[in-house]
């Protein structure tokens, strides 16, 4: 009380996303941002890169950070490329000629799946007996080729019982960790909740080393605060829950940024657009909330039953690679590389080869002298052991970074294809750069970091092949842009994909050409988006410039909206939920109601009056959220429960806690 | 996650392996220093780890000789065979009187899966030898015999290591544990408790056998 200074409420923010790695120190209460800072994403291992950034940040006194709070894509990422552990998926009481005949098998997110007689039916009635000899008999079998085990029993949700029989037996055996499926989900949908389940069982570790890696960095620098991370709908979890339901995590890096975006700008209702370096992430706030999509968010091609933001992702942002195909139209994503002006900043030789190739004749430029791979770290001598070829490549890019048509000559080969270097990429040894439109921002001095001239010989060299003028291929690579964006708000506003409109000389291409280029003299369109924009990320500024205008409607960029996805990951509220199902107990004619079963996540209880059950289950949803909420750090949580009839006789009872994070 | 170092928590799993894998010898002085630069971590999270395994009697600190790891003693082992014999006796009865269908299909598997193992894979037998011990309480339902008798089975971790590389016990030892099942099975709580008696008392005396004859 008698300085000021000392309690001040203060919030670490972090994002990883696909290119970069950002951190802001944020006041709570004033929601000024103290200090801010950007590193590039380390994939192999994104404790690195969080390390780094939050070495940089400006800390007085580590005993004013009251909260540290990650977005990650790590779930996500892990899913896509398929770096998650290896699960064995049991389950029970599923028809395997159903699931075959709808294909759904490939839905399960792993190749390791049993079947077993159990399961219960629409009543919680047990269809047939739990097989668990036979369970048993095949934990026994796959325990030393798998990291994790799933189980998902048909009708769990409705009754719990051999799944948690299941869970007794197996972990009785064996150490493996288990998930079950309706600890994670209550809907009905079996399919998507064994995917669910899987696929949760392939992050555990995978998030586990995370936090333990986060944990590291804030010991080391002596935070001693409690870690949030965020869900895929912008709520916060502690970290002990997040260990539990990764799978929560997917998507979570774009719900951080709409909120952030809220957060800094005041603006509830708004499209978000955030221009990473990969991707450029869309977001609808509707009354100061992002829009949660009620289908189960989508990850890679698996369907799930996690509740996410409703987003689109495209692959353009400002790092991605411009280049054109053989019919030499212009091309620009959704490959990510470094930029030119990035790369000649570090090594000086590239930028005077860039100057050369300006002045080389038409005959022998070519697109790929724009292209260079270059070392990021010296390799374990194991990962390149296979091939003469890879370790020759390594050589040479020691000394300097090398264009592509250099290294198939140094190489002796027709092309860099033959060296087979996607897992040299893969695993951050080598890197690519290439010409993207953060060196188009350096030539217009919006953005100039790095080398500009470098970025300015980029583009003359390519426009120098393109046999056009630098202003022109400027204004070309704008329009692109431009049109992926607005292709991708209007499908996203509308949910119909344009696509396939657009591929078609149709009246939709005609509306949407006219409303970008007003090219018809006698008729003209328009778009107009009834929000304003709210546009986050570095390259915002560059990209939507035009297509607001094309929308009829205001682009806002707050303050610090180049870091608004670190601000997000703060501000979302901690919020705790909890389904609870009751359903009719029938008679053993199966004709008469005869009780109300009332099932929760972790219990069963009989009643015989409806009106009971139904008083039971809100106090008892209630208690669950309002006590989990405090345990996970929010103060004075909310308590909000929704109750819907589904199907006859069956009410759902849902809870959910939201408190602002306690910060003392 | 508790606010406990992370390092900390890793620090005193790595250790406690140590001990009860008889790499750190009971008796042997501890060296906080040397172990922190072995095992790669700060001199804090070990201090705390070698506080916390003090605090499971493995670790014994004395202001004379510093921090050694807790000797086995002759007498010690007399009183914790005591109890074991006791709880672990009383415990077969009960599961034979109280074990569910589940229960005895997973002491099934896991003496199933015991015959298996090689005889020189040690660690693995162990592992499952630990499991079987505690599916027998789990099948007793009651979690307060249960977390007893994890607090005695982990003293008597240590004892294992000692005893396996001189003695060829396992064989006799599997089928013990098969008769032991099939009396739980048969629902006979004197046979189980019977069995399960002489199986805890005579680790226990050839473990007594060792030491002497180490020390004498």
């Amino acid at each position: 009380m008698n300085n000021s200074t000392q309690s001040r409420n203060l919030v670490l923010g972090i994002d990883t996303g696909g290119t970069y790695t950002d951190a802001v120190l944020l006041d709570y209460d004033t929601h000024q941002v103290l200090d801010r800072h950007k590193s590039l994403t380390t994939k192999r291992d994104f404790a690195i890169g969080i390390g780094n950034v939050i070495d940089r940040i400006h800390i007085d006194d580590p005993k004013e950070i009251k909260m540290v709070s990650v977005s990650t894509t790590l779930a996500t990422n892990a899913i896509a490329e398929s770096k998650g552990k290896r699960v064995g998926l049991f389950l029970i009481g599923y028809d395997p000629e159903l699931i075959s005949s709808f294909k759904m098998s490939q839905q399960f997110s792993t190749p390791n799946y049993y079947y077993f007689d159990g399961g219960h039916d629409l009543y919680g009635a047990e269809k047939k007996p739990l097989d668990l000899k036979s369970i048993l008999e095949k934990v026994k079998q796959i325990k030393h080729q798998v990291d994790a085990l799933a189980v998902s029993s048909y009708f769990s949700p409705l009754n719990p019982e051999h799944e948690n029989r299941a869970y007794q037996a197996i972990s009785s055996v064996c150490d493996l960790p288990i998930v079950l499926g309706h600890q994670l989900s209550t809907k009905l949908g079996s399919v998507e909740r064994a995917t669910t389940a899987a696929l949760n069982a392939s992050l555990l570790s995978v998030l586990r080393e995370f936090i333990i890696a986060v944990r590291r960095v804030m010991e080391r620098r002596k935070i001693a605060a409690p870690l949030m991370v965020v869900r895929g709908d912008g709520t916060l979890m502690s970290d002990e829950f997040a260990v539990r339901t990764p799978v929560e995590t997917i998507h979570s890096g774009p719900a951080a940024s709409a909120i952030g975006g809220h957060f800094l700008s005041g603006i509830d209702n708004a499209l978000i657009l955030d221009v990473g370096g990969t991707t450029t992430d869309l977001a609808l706030l509707i009354d100061g909330k992002v829009t949660i999509s009620e289908k189960g968010a989508m990850v890679s091609e698996y369907k799930t039953a996690v509740k996410a933001a409703d987003l689109l992702s495209i692959g353009l942002g400002g790092d991605s690679h411009i280049r054109t195909n053989r019919e030499g139209d212009l091309l620009i994503g959704p490959e990510r590389v470094v930029p030119l002006a990035y790369l000649s900043a570090q090594y000086p030789k590239v930028k005077h080869q860039l100057h050369n190739l300006t002045k080389i004749s038409w005959q022998k430029s070519s697109p790929e002298w724009l292209e260079y791979w270059y070392l990021i770290r010296e390799p374990e001598s194991m990962e390149l052991a296979d091939s003469d070829r890879k370790r020759k490549l390594v050589e040479i890019l020691r000394v300097s970074p090398r264009a592509i048509p250099e290294i198939s000559k140094e190489l002796g080969i027709i092309h860099v294809s033959q060296i087979g270097a996607e897992e040299l990429f893969r695993q951050e040894i080598i890197g690519k750069a290439g010409f993207t439109p953060t060196d188009l921002m350096h030539i217009q001095e919006q953005y100039s970091v790095w080398d500009v001239e470098a970025a300015r010989y980029a583009l003359d060299a390519f426009s120098h092949y393109l046999l056009k003028e630098p202003a022109e291929v400027q204004r070309l690579v704008w329009e692109l842009i431009n049109e992926i964006i607005l292709e991708a708000v209007v499908s996203f506003v509308t949910e119909i994909s344009l696509s396939e409109e657009l591929s078609a000389p149709g009246i939709g291409a005609w509306f949407f050409k006219n409303a970008i280029y007003q090219r018809h003299p006698h008729l003209g369109a328009a778009l107009k988006l009834a929000y304003p924009v709210i546009g986050l990320g570095g390259p915002a500024k560059m990209f939507l410039d035009a297509s607001t205008r094309t929308l009829h409607t205001d682009l806002v960029l707050p303050e610090h909206y180049q870091v608004a996805n670190a601000v997000g990951a703060t501000a979302g509220s901690i919020m705790v939920s909890e389904e609870v199902l009751i359903y009719p107990k029938l008679s053993e004619s199966g004709l008469d109601v005869i009780g109300y079963f009332v099932q929760s996540s972790y219990d069963r209880l009989e009643y015989q009056e409806l009106a009971t059950a139904l008083e039971f289950a809100r106090r008892l949803s209630h208690e669950y959220v309002y006590s989990a909420a405090i345990r996970s750090g929010a103060a004075n949580p909310e308590v909000i429960i929704n109750e819907k009839m589904d199907g006859i006789d069956t009410y759902r009872i849902f809870a959910q806690a939201y408190g602002k994070p306690r910060l003392s | 996650m508790q606010l406990i170092g992370v390092d900390t928590q890793r620090a005193y799993d790595r250790i406690r392996e140590m001990i009860i894998s008889l790499v750190l010898e009971p008796g042997a002085l501890v060296d906080e220093h040397a172990l922190a630069d072995q095992l790669n971590f700060g001199v804090t999270p070990i201090r705390e780890a070698l506080k916390l395994l003090a605090h499971d009697n493995l670790i014994e600190v004395s202001k004379h000789q510093g921090i050694y790891v807790s000797r086995i003693s002759t007498e010690d082992l007399k009183l914790l065979s005591e109890v074991r014999v006791l709880l672990e006796g009383a415990t077969a009865r009960m599961a034979a009187q109280r074990a569910k269908e589940d229960d005895i299909l997973v002491m099934e598997a896991l003496i199933d899966e015991q015959k298996g193992i090689p005889e020189e894979d040690k660690r693995a037998w162990f592992e499952i030898d630990h499991k079987l011990h505690q599916a027998i309480a789990a099948a007793a339902h009651n979690r307060y015999l249960g977390e007893s008798l994890e607090y005695y089975f982990g003293l008597s971790q240590r004892l294992w290591y000692l005893v396996l590389p001189k003695l060829k016990y396992l064989s006799r030892s599997v089928e013990e544990h098969a008769d032991l099942v099939k009396s739980i099975k048969e629902r006979n709580p004197d046979k189980a408790g019977e069995i399960m008696v002489s199986h805890v008392r005579s680790f226990y005396q050839k473990v007594h056998e060792i030491i002497e004859a180490e020390q004498g």
